[in-house]
């Protein structure tokens, strides 16, 4: 199959490419490792003017910690950078196997953690080939007017589907993005829209230049658990983190919750945190953030998994990260 | 639809040599690899960045072909199937293959011989599951997978005997 036309831009500064999709607004595409953008475009979801390719910017790869400032990783560094850089894996752990479960080893050493956090969303009636497509009539999102995961409503349902995001908001991180106006920051929570439509809230000519996880994490303990039919290669059908601070008695400090996969966005879950906080491990209190991971994580028909399978596999994933991260808190 | 760009002169280096090719810029390296500079040893499988038949070696990192626009790969190094060893001659890899049967039809065969190669360049000594995970993004529909894991097996095997002969002798 070949891609639809488009011009290439390769700018040599971040000023550039700033400067390019401000002048082409809608019309302008960003590719960063293109494991995301490319069979998207193959599969015509999308047929942009101009492409504009950041693999020139070097300047946008690269780890960076420091004690007072935390960590700060380029949108350009590659997933498999991140898997492999031993700060990360020893301060952030869960970063590290969240990113290691992306995909598999070639698509993680052209992946992005930009391109990661920026990926499309993902819908069984969406990501097919316009012959399947137009068998169809299309779908609310594209060429149609109805949405099949929910039909009596005007909403788009696909699932944001990464497990980089979860990982970070588990992290409380920040995403930097550079626009016209400069550089500015964000919780990482408030990029995505939870709108399958719009999914990320970038202005025009605006672009994510890296990611910061403050410096209290560093040393947090944390997990990442993924549901996929294979082991390998797979989107997540469902994703959940965790991350915990405990004492020496067990008593949680702060905790985050995170899910993935099975809303328009990578979601946060609130009351996980408020539940945790000061509490030992029991059973009960488990169960209880397993339900909140499932108040929060809604399911819907977008993939070929049911999404009673993938509401349980929330459930099960969030126990069983509670369990981890509180035996090894004690050990 | 946009009218269709115009093609321009890319500048590649594959396998060692400058090569030149007239394309227009959403050509994938794959397409060029295959139908402009007639290396057709790298496939086209999946289409889609997920079977990894199309992986050819940018600066010593497997990539997928199929996924990768070629005007953004002129800067660097590129390796296909048909490079990694002289004319005429099989590396170890390859005669591993050969005789441990890790070609059936042939299809997945380049690109599970670039993701190996560039497993043992990095670490010539990899456990079982080491090379299990190097070669996880590469899909055998005669799912031959266990001659595969022993053909990398017996590669290692004959480089490190071949390297004790090369010091005794």
């Amino acid at each position: 199959m070949t891609l639809p036309a488009f011009r290439l831009e390769r700018p040599a500064r971040l000023a550039d490419a700033v400067r390019i999709l401000v002048a082409h607004g809608p019309e302008a595409m960003i590719i960063a490792g293109g494991t995301d953008v490319v069979p998207n475009l193959q599969m015509k979801l999308f047929s942009p003017r101009v492409v504009v390719d950041l693999k020139p910017l070097r300047e946008l790869a690269g780890i960076e910690f420091t004690p007072a400032s935390g960590l700060r990783i380029g949108a350009m560094t590659t997933l498999t950078a991140i898997m492999q850089s031993s700060l990360v894996r020893s301060k952030f752990p869960v970063l590290a196997s969240a990113v290691g479960t992306i995909a598999g080893p070639l698509q993680r050493n052209m992946g992005t953690l930009g391109g990661n956090l920026c990926l499309e969303t993902r819908c069984r009636w969406y990501n097919q080939s316009q012959f399947w497509r137009n068998a169809l009539g299309g779908c609310l999102k594209l060429e149609g007017d109805v949405c099949h995961v929910a039909p009596a409503g005007k909403f788009c349902w696909a699932a944001w589907s990464g497990d980089a995001a979860p990982a970070l908001l588990a992290l409380d991180a920040e995403i930097e993005i550079t626009g016209p106006a400069g550089a500015r920051r964000m919780p990482l929570g408030d990029f995505y829209t939870n709108d399958g439509m719009s999914r990320i809230a970038l202005a025009r000519g605006e672009m994510v230049t890296a990611i910061h996880v403050p410096p209290r994490m560093a040393g947090r303990r944390g997990v990442y658990h993924k549901l996929r039919i294979r082991n390998s290669i797979d989107y997540p059908l469902a994703g959940v983190a965790v991350t915990m601070d405990a004492d020496a008695q067990g008593v949680c400090r702060e905790a985050r919750v995170a899910v993935s996969a099975v809303n328009p966005a990578p979601l946060l879950v609130k009351e996980a945190g408020e539940l945790l906080t000061g509490r030992r491990p029991s059973a009960e209190l488990m169960e209880e953030i397993a339900h909140a991971a499932i108040s929060t994580g809604k399911p819907l028909t977008t993939s070929a998994s049911t999404p009673v399978y993938r509401r349980e596999m929330l459930k099960l994933f969030t126990r069983r990260a509670l369990e981890e991260l509180w035996q090894n808190g004690r050990a | 639809m946009h009218n269709s760009a115009t093609k321009e002169i890319l500048r590649l280096k594959v396998n060692g040599e400058e090569r030149e090719a007239l394309a227009p810029p959403h050509k994938l390296l794959l397409d060029v690899l295959r139908e402009d500079l007639a290396l057709t040893g790298s496939k086209r499988g999946c289409d889609d960045s997920s079977c990894g038949c199309c992986a050819v070696l940018v600066d010593g990192v497997p990539t997928l072909a199929c996924v990768a626009l070629a005007a953004s790969y002129q800067d660097c190094e590129i390796t296909t199937v048909e490079g990694i060893a002289a004319p005429g001659t099989l590396t170890a890899v390859q005669e591993g293959y050969v005789e441990a049967g890790g070609t059936q039809c042939g299809f997945c065969t380049p690109g599970f011989l670039i993701a190996t190669k560039a497993l043992l360049d990095r670490n010539p000594e990899p456990t079982p599951d080491d090379i299990r995970e190097a070669l996880s993004s590469n899909l055998c529909r005669c799912t031959g997978y266990m001659q595969i894991y022993e053909s990398v097996r017996l590669a290692i095997e004959r480089t490190k005997s071949s390297q004790l002969d090369a010091v005794r002798s």
